[in-house]
C-alpha cells in the first residue's frame, strides 16, 4: 500500500506540474493513469474441476464461513470475495444486458450474511434461477487488505466443457489464476490442458493442491503432478494445502499446524509475487508517464534556453524544430508507418483468427459427419455429443488464445514503428528512448481488456456473454437429439417383425440426418459468436491502440509547436532580461528534473524485465 | 419362492443358431473363429468389466470383490492394461500381444500375497491384454475384467480402454458393466460429461450398475461420510437422467471393503491398541494423514509403544482416516450387538459399513440372475455382425432366425421394455412406468420381487397379486386412450404376468 502511495503522489506531483505549465494533453493521461493506480484490486480466479474444495479453499484463505461446502452440493454462483474497513456484508449483484450492445447494467441488493447460501449453493438457487450474474462478499481481513480479490468459480461440468470456455475468456483480465485439484490423483488431460492456455494468457498461475489432510499419499501425487508440469512444459509453482488444517489452526492458533497446512506458502505466494507484481506494474507505468510528460515540458523550455542562450544561432534551431514538427504532424497522418501497422495487421488478424476459427470448425464438423454416417447416432449420442462439445469448445478457446498473443505481438510492432517515428521526428533522441514510449503498451493492454471483460459477462455465468452461448447452443442440441435418443430399434422390434428392416432403415437415416444437423447448428452457433467475441476483442484493442499513440502524436506536436513559439519568442527577448530569464528556465529545468529523479528513483529497486 | 419366470430356452436357441452360422461360415476363418469364441464363451462364466475414470477406484474394487489383493493399486496411475481375471486352477499370467502367439508371464506374489504383473519389457501399446488365473471362489461365477481409466493422461491408456469397451460394431467383450465414478455434478444435463459411459461395452441400462466408488472421501473420511455417500447415491438414483444410464447407483467404500475382508490379526491388534488411547489424544492424530502417521512430540509420549509410526503409516494404507477413524469408534463403542467386536466381528462390520454386501447383492439380482440371457444376447449379436460383415445369399435365412429369436424371446422383449422404460420413451405416468419396471424384472427377476411382494411370501398371496395385476395391465393394454407404443409396451407386461401364472401354478 505505502508503494501504491509513493506511485500516487508522485503522479499527483506531475499533474500540477502539467496544469502550471500549462499541458492540459499531458493531465489526461496522467490521471488516466492515476486512477488505474488507485483501484488496488488485484483478482485471483480460483478454478478446477468441481468437488476439488475450490469454496473450502477460499473460506480457509479468508477464514470465514462464505462459500457454503457440501459433500455434495456444488457451487452454482461466482462468489467475489473483497476487502472491506467495515462491517462485513453481502452483495448479490445481478447484471442485465442493454439492448444487447454488451453495455451491462448492474443491479445491486444486499442481502444478509446467513442468506448467501441462497444465491451461491447448487440447492438454494438450483440452475441459477434467482438469475444472479455473482455474489460480491466483502470481508475485513489481512489477507485481503492489499487489494486481493478472491474469485471463486463453480466448477460446473469441468474445465473442458463450455463453462471452462467462459473461465478461459476471464483470464486476461486476472492477475492470478490458481487451479485447485485435490490430492486424490494427479493431474487429468483436461486439467493440464487448461494450465498450458492459462500460461498463455495470465501473468500468475499456480497449482493447488488441497486435501492434504485427507490423502497419505498426497506427496507423491504432488511428485507426479510437477513431473506432469515439467514435461508439458508448464512453469508453475504446485501448492499443497489442506483447507481443514488451515481452520483448526485458525481455532486453535496453532502456528506449527498452520505451517502445515499450507496456506503460509499460498498466502506468502500471494503476497510476494502476485500482489508485488501489481505494484511493480503500477510503478513501472507510473514512472514512465510521469518521466514521459517531464520530458514533453522540458522540450520547451530547453528549446528556449538554447535560443536565449545563444540568438545568433536561432534562426537554424528554429528550422530545424519546424522540421520535427512537421514530422511529428506526419505521425498523426493516417499515412504514418504505424498506422498502417495497425490497420493492415488488425486487418490482417481479423481475417487470420476468423479463417483459422472457420477450418478448425470445419474439420470437427467433417469429422463429426463421418462419425454419424458411419454408426447409429443414437447408439453414440451421448458419447459422441460429448465428443463435439468438448472439440468445439478445445478449438474456441485455442483460437482465442492465439488471438490475443497475436494481439499482444502485434501491439509491440505498432509501438515499435511509432517509435521510430517518433524519433525521426524528435530532436532529443535518446531521452524520449522506446522505453519511454513503447513500453507503455503492455500496462496499457491490460487494462482496455478489462472494458472487454465480456462486460464482466464472466460473472454473469449461465447467462449472457461468450460461455453462455455456447451453453445454450449445447442445450438446444442435447435437446434436439433426446428425440432420436430413445432405443427405437427397440420400439419398432416391439411392433412386430414385419416391415422392420425398412422402417429400421428409414429411421437410422432419419437420426443421421437429425444428428448432422444438431452438429451443424452448435458449431454454427458457437462459430458466430465466438467470432464475434474475437473480432470485438481485436476492435477494442485496435482502437484503444489508435487513441493511444493518436495522443502521443498529438502531445509531441504540441510540444514542438510550442518550442517553436518559445524559441521565436526567445529571438525578441530584450539582452537585459536575457540573463534572468536564463535563470528562471534553468531553475525550472532543474525542477523538473528532479520530479524525473523521483520518477526513476520509484522503480529503481525494481527487478528490470 | 425361487422359481423364476420361464426361460422358453433362450439360450439353447441361441446356442443353436450359433451353430448354424458355424457350419454356414465354415469356410471364412475370421467369421468362424469369431462364432466358435461366442459359442465358447456361452459356457464360460459371466464377465464383468469395471471401468471408469482414472484413479476411480476400480482395482481397489476388483480386489474388494475377489476378497484378494490380486490387482495392483497405487496412488499413481497403474491399470495401463486390460486385465482380466478368472477363476483357474493355479496362478497363471498370459499376454496376449496384438500381433503374435500369447505367452506366459513368470507369476510372483509380493509379501502380502498379491500378484506382481511383470511385462517383462513389454511396451503396454503392443499388448491386448492379460489374462490372469486365479484359484479363487470369488471368481467362480463371474470372471472379471479391469479396464485402463477413461480420460487418462497416459493418452494411450486412455484409448485402449476405449478401443476394449467400445470396439467399433461388434458386441462388446463384456456381459455387463460396472461403471465407478467419484462424484456427479447435480441435476443438470452436462453432467453426463462426468460420465464417460452409455457407449461402454454396447452399455445400455440393463446391463451397467453405477458405484459411487471412493465413498469415503467424499464425506471427507467424517465418521459420517457413508451415510452422506449413500444420500447422494439415493439422489442419483432417483436422478431422471442418470436412471437412463444404468440399473441403479450403489455407493462403495472400495479400500474399507477390500480391507475389511482380508483384515490380518496385527493390524487388529494394531488398531485395539489405539482405540485403548484417549479419545482427545487421537482426534488430534486424526487431524491429517500426516499427523498420523507422526504426530507432534507431545502426543507420541501418550501412545502406545507396540504401534510405531511405521505400523501407523501401513494401518492408514489398508484402512484410510475414515476406516481408521470407524474401527476406533467401533472397538471402543463396540457394534450394534453391543459387546466389543473381536477381528472377525470387527472385518465383517466393516465389510458391511463399506456398502460392498449392497453392492453384491444388485449385482446377483441384476446380473446373475440374468446371465443366460445377457450371454445369449452377445451371441446374438455377434451372430448379427458376421452376417453384415460377410453377407452371402444362403446366410438369409439365418438373418430372419436371428430376427425371430430377438422378437419373439420374451426376455429380450423385457429387456427391450426396460430400456425404453428408462429412457422415457414410453408415455406412462411415473407410479405407473415404476410398476412395469419391476413387472418386467428391472429390480430382479424373481416372481416375488416383480409382484413387489416380501421374498418370502406364499404361493397362494403372490398368485392373487398377480391375477390382480393382470387384470388391471389387461386393461390398460386394450384401452382405446393408449398410443400404440404404450399399447405394445403393455402387452409386454401382460405377457409377463402371464408367464408368472403360469410358474406360479405349476409349483
Amino acid at each position: 500500500m505505502a508503494e501504491t502511495n509513493r506511485s500516487l503522489a508522485l503522479i499527483d506531483l506531475a499533474l500540477q506540474a502539467t496544469e502550471a505549465y500549462d499541458r492540459p494533453d499531458l493531465s489526461e493521461r496522467l490521471r488516466a493513469t492515476r486512477r488505474r493506480i488507485a483501484d488496488p484490486d488485484i483478482r485471483v480466479l480460483i478454478v478446477g474441476e468441481f468437488k476439488q474444495g475450490k469454496s473450502a479453499l477460499v473460506n480457509a484463505l479468508v477464514n470465514a464461513e462464505i462459500c457454503p461446502v457440501d459433500d455434495d452440493i456444488s457451487t452454482a454462483v461466482t462468489t467475489v470475495v473483497k476487502y472491506t474497513s467495515g462491517q462485513p456484508s453481502v452483495t448479490v449483484v445481478r447484471e442485465q444486458a442493454v439492448d444487447g450492445q454488451g453495455e451491462s447494467r448492474e443491479e445491486r441488493t444486499d442481502v444478509d450474511l446467513g442468506d448467501i447460501r441462497r444465491y451461491v449453493s447448487e440447492a438454494g438457487n438450483p440452475g441459477n434461477r434467482e438469475n444472479v450474474s455473482y455474489v460480491e462478499v466483502r470481508l475485513p481481513r489481512r489477507v485481503l487488505s492489499t487489494g486481493l480479490v478472491v474469485v471463486d468459480t463453480p466448477g460446473v461440468g469441468g474445465l473442458g466443457s463450455a463453462h471452462g470456455q467462459m473461465t478461459m475468456g476471464a483470464l486476461p483480465t486476472a492477475d492470478a489464476v490458481l487451479l485447485i485439484s485435490d490430492a486424490a490423483q494427479e493431474y487429468t488431460a483436461p486439467e493440464l490442458r487448461f494450465l498450458s492456455q492459462a500460461m498463455a494468457l495470465c501473468p500468475n498461475v499456480a497449482c493447488v493442491l488441497t486435501k492434504t489432510d485427507l490423502y497419505p499419499e498426497w506427496r507423491r501425487i504432488a511428485e507426479l503432478d510437477r513431473g506432469h508440469l515439467t514435461r508439458a512444459g508448464i512453469a508453475a509453482e504446485l501448492l499443497p494445502t489442506s483447507s481443514v488444517l488451515r481452520q483448526v489452526a485458525a481455532r486453535t492458533n496453532d502456528a506449527a499446524l498452520n505451517e502445515e497446512a499450507g496456506f503460509k506458502a499460498l498466502v506468502g505466494y500471494l503476497r510476494d509475487r502476485v500482489t508485488k507484481q501489481a505494484e511493480v506494474m503500477d510503478r513501472r507505468s507510473a514512472s514512465r508517464d510521469v518521466q514521459s510528460a517531464v520530458e514533453q515540458m522540458s522540450q520547451k523550455m530547453r528549446t528556449e534556453l538554447e535560443a536565449q542562450q545563444d540568438p545568433g544561432n536561432a534562426e537554424l534551431l528554429i528550422a530545424r524544430l519546424k522540421e520535427a514538427q512537421e514530422r511529428a504532424e506526419n505521425l498523426k497522418k493516417r499515412s504514418a508507418r504505424w498506422q498502417l501497422t495497425l490497420n493492415d495487421g488488425f486487418g490482417d488478424l481479423t481475417s487470420d483468427i476468423e479463417y483459422d476459427l472457420r477450418d478448425r470448425m470445419r474439420s470437427i464438423q467433417k469429422e463429426a459427419e463421418e462419425r454419424i454416417d458411419e454408426s447409429d447416432p443414437a447408439e453414440i449420442w451421448d458419447q459422441f455429443a460429448d465428443w463435439v462439445h468438448t472439440g468445439v469448445a478445445a478449438a474456441a478457446s485455442t483460437n482465442f488464445v492465439w488471438a490475443s498473443q497475436r494481439a499482444r505481438h502485434l501491439a509491440g510492432q505498432v509501438a515499435d514503428h511509432f517509435v521510430a517515428g517518433g524519433q525521426a521526428a524528435l530532436p532529443d533522441v535518446d531521452r524520449i528512448s522506446s522505453r519511454g514510449l513503447g513500453g507503455q503498451v503492455n500496462p496499457m493492454v491490460r487494462p482496455d481488456m478489462e472494458r472487454y471483460r465480456f462486460g464482466q459477462k464472466l460473472f454473469t455465468g449461465i447467462r449472457g456473454g461468450y460461455g453462455g452461448m455456447l451453453m445454450a447452443g449445447m442445450a438446444t442440441s442435447l435437446a434436439g437429439l433426446a428425440m432420436i435418443n430413445p432405443i427405437s430399434g427397440g420400439v419398432a422390434l416391439v411392433l412386430g417383425v414385419k416391415g422392420v428392416k425398412e422402417e429400421k432403415a428409414r429411421l437410422l437415416a432419419k437420426r443421421r440426418n437429425d444428428a448432422k444437423t444438431a452438429v451443424r447448428k452448435h458449431v454454427d452457433d458457437v462459430s458466430f459468436q465466438v467470432g464475434k467475441d474475437s473480432r470485438d476483442m481485436l476492435r477494442i484493442v485496435q482502437r484503444t491502440l489508435r487513441d493511444h499513440f493518436q495522443e502521443l502524436a498529438q502531445e509531441l506536436t504540441t510540444s514542438m509547436a510550442e518550442s517553436v513559439k518559445s524559441a521565436q519568442e526567445a529571438v525578441r527577448t530584450v539582452t537585459t532580461d536575457r540573463e534572468r530569464r536564463i535563470a528562471d528556465l534553468e531553475a525550472e529545468l532543474g525542477r523538473l528534473a528532479a520530479l524525473e529523479t523521483q520518477a526513476r528513483e520509484l522503480v529503481a529497486g525494481d527487478p528490470q524485465r | 419362492m425361487t422359481t423364476t419366470a420361464p426361460r422358453q430356452n433362450l439360450g439353447s436357441r441361441a446356442r443353436s443358431l450359433l451353430r448354424a452360422a458355424l457350419d454356414e461360415y465354415g469356410d471364412s476363418p475370421r467369421a468362424a473363429g469369431w462364432l466358435r469364441h461366442h459359442l465358447d464363451r456361452f459356457d464360460e462364466p459371466l464377465r464383468l468389466a469395471i471401468a471408469g475414470k482414472v484413479k476411480a477406484g476400480k482395482s481397489t474394487l476388483l480386489n474388494a470383490l475377489v476378497g484378494e489383493e490380486i490387482a495392483a493399486t497405487d496412488a499413481g496411475e497403474c491399470t495401463r492394461v486390460v486385465t482380466w481375471y478368472s477363476d483357474g486352477p493355479s496362478p497363471r499370467i498370459v499376454l496376449h500381444p496384438r500381433r503374435g502367439e500369447p505367452r506366459p508371464l513368470r507369476t510372483h506374489r509380493d509379501e502380502h500375497g498379491g500378484l506382481v504383473i511383470d511385462l517383462d519389457g513389454t511396451d503396454p501399446e503392443t499388448v491386448d491384454r492379460l489374462m490372469v488365473d486365479w484359484p479363487s471362489a470369488g471368481l467362480r461365477t463371474t470372471a472379471l475384467i479391469d479396464t485402463p481409466g477413461i480420460a487418462s493422461l497416459t493418452v494411450d491408456a486412455a484409448g485402449r480402454a476405449g478401443e476394449f469397451l467400445t470396439p467399433e460394431d461388434a458386441p462388446g467383450q463384456a456381459d455387463a458393466v460396472l461403471y465407478l465414478m467419484r462424484h456427479l455434478h447435480a441435476a443438470d444435463a452436462r453432467f453426463l460429461e462426468s460420465f464417460h459411459d452409455r457407449h461402454v461395452a454396447r452399455a445400455t441400462p440393463v446391463n451397467t450398475v453405477a458405484v459411487l466408488s471412493r465413498a469415503d472421501e467424499i464425506g471427507s473420511g467424517r465418521l459420517d461420510a457413508l451415510i452422506s455417500a449413500r444420500r447422494i447415491a439415493g439422489r442419483y438414483r432417483t436422478d431422471e437422467k442418470l436412471s437412463t444410464l444404468c440399473q441403479t447407483v450403489v455407493a462403495v467404500a472400495g479400500l474399507l471393503a477390500l480391507t475389511g475382508r482380508t483384515l490380518r490379526q496385527d493390524e487388529y491388534l494394531a488398531l485395539r491398541a489405539l482405540a485403548g488411547v484417549d479419545p482427545d489424544v487421537t482426534e488430534a492424530m486424526l487431524l491429517s494423514a500426516d499427523r498420523f502417521v507422526a504426530p507432534p512430540p507431545s502426543v507420541v509420549a501418550a501412545l502406545p509403544d507396540d504401534v510405531g509410526g511405521a505400523g501407523r503409516a501401513a494401518l492408514l494404507g489398508r484402512l484410510g482416516l475414515f476406516g481408521i477413524r470407524t474401527s476406533l469408534a467401533l472397538l471402543r463403542q463396540g457394534t450394534d450387538a453391543g459387546a466389543p467386536p473381536d477381528a472377525a466381528a470387527l472385518a465383517a462390520e466393516l465389510v458391511r459399513r463399506s456398502g460392498l454386501d449392497e453392492l453384491r447383492e444388485v449385482l446377483a439380482t441384476q446380473f446373475a440372475e440374468r446371465r443366460d440371457l445377457l450371454k445369449a444376447r452377445s451371441a446374438l449379436l455377434a451372430v448379427e455382425l458376421v452376417l453384415r460383415r460377410e453377407p452371402r445369399p444362403a446366410a438369409t435365412a439365418l438373418a430372419t432366425e436371428v430376427e425371430r429369436v430377438f422378437a419373439s424371446g420374451h426376455e429380450f422383449a423385457e429387456l427391450r421394455l426396460l430400456a425404453a422404460l428408462r429412457s422415457r420413451a414410453v408415455g406412462l405416468p411415473p407410479e405407473v412406468r415404476d410398476e412395469a419396471e419391476r413387472l418386467v424384472g428391472g429390480a430382479g427377476t424373481r416372481t416375488a420381487v416383480r409382484l413387489g411382494l416380501d421374498p418370502e411370501a406364499d404361493a397362494a398371496t403372490a398368485r392373487a397379486a398377480a391375477v390382480e395385476a393382470l387384470q388391471r395391465w389387461r386393461r390398460r393394454a386394450t384401452s382405446p386412450l393408449s398410443d400404440r407404443t404404450t399399447t405394445d409396451a403393455c402387452g409386454v407386461v401382460v405377457r409377463s404376468i402371464e408367464g408368472m401364472l403360469v410358474s406360479l401354478t405349476s409349483t
